[in-house]
């Protein structure tokens, strides 16, 4: 049982980390859109115009 | 109804096969070359999947504008330093979008952008509408940039840097934060806990406890000082202010839990309640979240409002005229506004004479005539004539200005049912913390060694997360489906008061019609002529107008062309339509007629040089939703009242074919709140619809009110519901569903009780070990979460 009282701190650390990821993405505006990303997914961008006949 | 609707922007199509476009291999019908502009350049830039993905579309959205717009006037400088922000090569500006309806449009816009040469990056907010461009200054222009937008088929306006900070970004910013640090600290701080109460079921070294607690005293920090400091801030300023609000309790429940467990921490008590802690700031910051996203989503209608005014103006100097950004017009300056263009600031009419559309400030869609003197209101539509004003106020300082301050008022304002459920939820955690002291005092007389045991089974057993998610779980969701539904909910008491109405008091003009006039019947005078020519040729007549009037014609299938095409301001238009000369408008205008139009409707006459040729009544349409929703409305039990302003005869006509046996007409604002407030004294609850400024005080009287997004602004800033969409069927969905709500919000409220009053004694006397008290906790909050989430499920099946 002893490990634990290394892998908790080191579990702390990494949530720290994490934490700092995270207000990183929120500060850089990541977050400000919380509603298109869900619909993002569906939308293809990889349509490949018609051949032009004319114009 | 002739020939289906615009494959582009859902319009009917006048003539079949006249305009067409190519899809994915099919053709398909568009209602004008500007639609088939548009669907050409969708096509050919590959985005023909925004036709397969983007919701049915509003009649008329994405139909471009019939006059391209001078886009040019923005590459000048001082366009550019008014509306951007330049950093050596590259220029940022924030643009409104509007014509935007649903996410397909936000794809579209940022992959059209991205592909044009010198942009650097497009960002679109679907929800605010709001476009975020980065361009190299020596590639492209704003004028550029603003020009594909319209191509689009949207209605850009770049917005002032100043009106395009969005101080609901930094606020939205931090409440994230704020609940990631809670929901990471509650999930590390619950997993100690189960540690620790496993160490209470089976043993555990000293050591280790001391380690596990010490641990969870770290994590719940963060979550106290940085999760919770709105909570302790807002308890603070109830101090100062001599008024305490729910902030108080919850602020002293979290410091007593706090404190008290790093004293049991450091003086090795029974039992620590850091996990209570972080539970607690947890699910109060995720309703705090939840509420502030609804408030955040109304707020865009308001700041729309300064989008009305138009970016430049065209001031008349001594030397002519000029373009200048409305930012830099002055008082005094004298300023020209040509007929379609939207009046720019308050001020006096001083040359020309107009008819002006005032409906977004007063929500009477009749137009006014405006002679020189005449005020003139911000924000209002110039129809018709080419006129001069003299500034008088600008900006923040207009009618428009005042009212958009007052709708940023109105979104600070709680929700009442999350002030609720915060104060029972902080009543309940003073009042566990009281019953825990009592056990553990009792316990330690009667049997000591078992007292920190049942204490710490009271403590996670009474867990108040059921009772304060039962309601606050219910509401968000069906406020989320109610969106859904078309129905946007800014006041949280709306969903309450409407599972009660037990009246419905509409307005008419705008509500149950469409505030548009429509052609109702014609009376032909000439038999030389019959119905459908003499509408054909009137709409042919028509096309040049912009007054409202117009658009009754403009629905006719037409193969009529007009030529020499005059309008005369106030009164009607004259043309050559198949080589014979004509006369449209009011009576005196095209010739004498024989019949006197009694207060029934608007008529318009059409004559030839001949005489009178026909006569079309005009009134507002009733809208096509409008009785089978009233019809359902009456089977819910809601008995339904008509009040308007209007005369007796519109309003009896509209009564009639909506079979409403109660109808008031000529009311003035007055006159409806007293009939409001003589139900209310009946007992009754009282659901107000309707739009229009003279609604506003009668929206506020009423229970809950709804006003439909078309109307004036100002009345949907005082509603309580919003409504989307033309159709009035959101009503019944709404109804039913906040009745549904209640009923969930009941059950709930009751399971928690019920869960509680049996948990409680049985884990005083000590019949719950711990990890039994856990089990049943989460499971009392999950039930409680899944029944709420069960409103998600409402109308889809």
């Amino acid at each position: 049982m002893n490990i634990l009282y290394v892998l908790i701190p080191l579990a702390l650390l990494i949530l720290g980390g994490a934490v700092w990821a995270f207000f990183w993405a929120v500060g850089s505006g990541q977050f400000d859109d919380l509603d298109t990303p869900a619909v993002r997914i569906i939308m293809d961008d990889d349509d490949k115009p018609p051949e032009k006949s004319e114009s | 109804m002739s020939a289906g609707t615009c494959f582009h922007c859902a319009l009917p199509v006048q003539r079949a096969n006249e305009f067409q476009v190519e899809i994915d291999g099919e053709l398909k019908s568009v209602c004008c070359p500007g639609c088939k502009a548009v669907a050409e350049l969708i096509r050919d830039t590959g985005m023909s999947s925004y036709y397969e993905l983007r919701e049915a579309p509003q009649p008329g959205a994405g139909k471009p504008a019939d006059d391209a717009a001078d886009w040019q006037i923005y590459d000048r400088d001082d366009m550019l330093a008014a509306f951007a922000e330049t950093s050596g090569a590259t220029a940022e500006a924030t643009i409104y979008v509007g014509g935007m309806y649903c996410a397909a449009c936000s794809w579209l816009i940022e992959t059209t952008l991205a592909k044009t040469t010198g942009v650097s990056s497009a960002e679109v907010n679907p929800v605010t509408h709001r476009l975020r461009a980065r361009w190299l200054i020596d590639k492209i222009g704003l004028g550029g940039i603003l020009a594909t937008l319209s191509r689009l088929g949207y209605d850009p306006q770049p917005l002032a840097p100043e009106s395009a900070a969005r101080p609901e970004i930094a606020e939205q910013r931090a409440a994230l934060k704020r609940l990631l640090v809670a929901s990471l600290g509650m999930m590390q701080v619950m997993m100690f806990a189960v540690g620790l109460y496993a160490g209470d079921f089976q043993g555990m070294e000293a050591g280790m406890q001391r380690f596990l607690r010490i641990v969870s005293f770290v994590v719940t920090t963060p979550v106290v000082f940085y999760a919770a400091r709105p909570f302790f801030a807002g308890a603070w300023r109830g101090i100062v202010a001599r008024m305490p609000g729910m902030d108080l309790p919850v602020a002293i429940a979290i410091t007593a839990a706090y404190v008290g467990s790093i004293y049991a921490m450091l003086s090795g008590g029974p039992a620590v309640w850091f996990d209570s802690v972080v539970m607690f700031v947890f699910f109060l910051t995720l309703g705090r979240f939840l509420e502030m996203r609804a408030r955040h989503r109304s707020i865009d209608r308001s700041t729309a409002l300064s989008t009305l005014l138009p970016n430049t103006v065209t001031k008349l100097a001594t030397d002519g005229e000029t373009i200048i950004p409305a930012s830099q017009m002055l008082r005094g300056d004298l300023l020209v506004v040509r007929p379609g263009e939207s009046i720019p600031a308050d001020g006096v009419l001083t040359l020309g004479a107009t008819t002006v559309d005032e409906a977004l400030l007063s929500g009477e869609a009749e137009p006014l005539q405006k002679v020189p003197g005449d005020d003139l209101i911000a924000g209002s539509i110039n129809l018709d004539g080419l006129i001069q004003m003299r500034v008088d106020k600008t900006g923040s300082d207009t009618t428009l200005g005042t009212i958009s301050r007052m709708s940023e008022r109105a979104r600070y304002a709680r929700p009442a049912f999350v002030q609720v459920a915060d104060r029972i939820a902080s009543y309940i955690v003073v009042a566990i913390l009281l019953i825990a002291v009592i056990v553990a005092t009792s316990w330690y007389f009667i049997v000591p060694e078992r007292a920190f045991v049942i204490t710490l089974s009271v403590l996670v057993v009474t867990c108040p997360c059921a009772l304060a998610l039962a309601t606050p779980a219910a509401f968000a969701t069906a406020g989320t489906r109610l969106s859904d539904l078309h129905l946007l909910i800014t006041n949280g008491n709306a969903i309450e008061a409407l599972s009660r109405a037990n009246r419905i008091l509409f307005d008419k003009t705008g509500t149950l019609t469409r505030g548009a006039p429509a052609i109702f019947s014609t009376v032909v005078f000439d038999d030389a002529y019959d119905e459908q020519q003499c509408l054909q040729i009137a709409a042919a007549l028509e096309t040049v107008s912009t007054h409202p009037i117009a658009s009754a014609f403009s629905v006719t299938a037409n193969d009529m062309l007009a030529t020499d095409q005059r309008v005369v301001i106030g009164k009607g238009v004259s043309g050559t339509v198949a080589g014979r000369s004509w006369t449209l408008g009011r009576r005196s205008f095209a010739t004498a007629g024989e019949d006197a139009s009694e207060a029934r409707a608007t008529s318009v006459y059409l004559a030839s040089k001949h005489g009178l040729v026909a006569r079309f009544d005009l009134d507002d349409e009733i809208r096509a939703s409008a009785r089978p929703t009233l019809a359902q409305l009456r089977k819910l039990g809601l008995s339904l009242t008509l009040v308007s302003g209007d005369n007796a005869g519109p309003v009896r006509r509209v009564a009639e074919a909506l079979d409403i046996t109660e109808s008031h007409s000529n009311c003035s604002p007055a006159d409806k709140l007293a009939i409001i407030r003589s139900a209310q004294s009946s007992a009754d609850t009282v659901i107000m619809v309707g739009d229009g400024i003279n609604d506003a005080p009668v929206l506020a009287g009423a229970d809950t009110s709804i006003a439909p997004v078309h109307g004036a602004l100002l009345a949907q800033t005082s509603a309580d519901v919003i409504m989307l969409g033309e159709s009035l069927q959101p009503l019944v969905d709404g109804v039913l569903l906040a009745r549904k709500t209640m009923a969930i919000v009941r059950q709930n409220l009751a399971w928690a009780v019920v869960y509680n009053a049996v948990a409680l004694p049985l884990a005083a006397m000590g019949y719950v070990p711990p990890w039994a008290a856990a089990i049943g906790m989460s499971v009392s909050s999950l039930v409680v979460v899944l029944n709420a989430l069960r409103l998600n499920r409402f109308g889809a099946a």
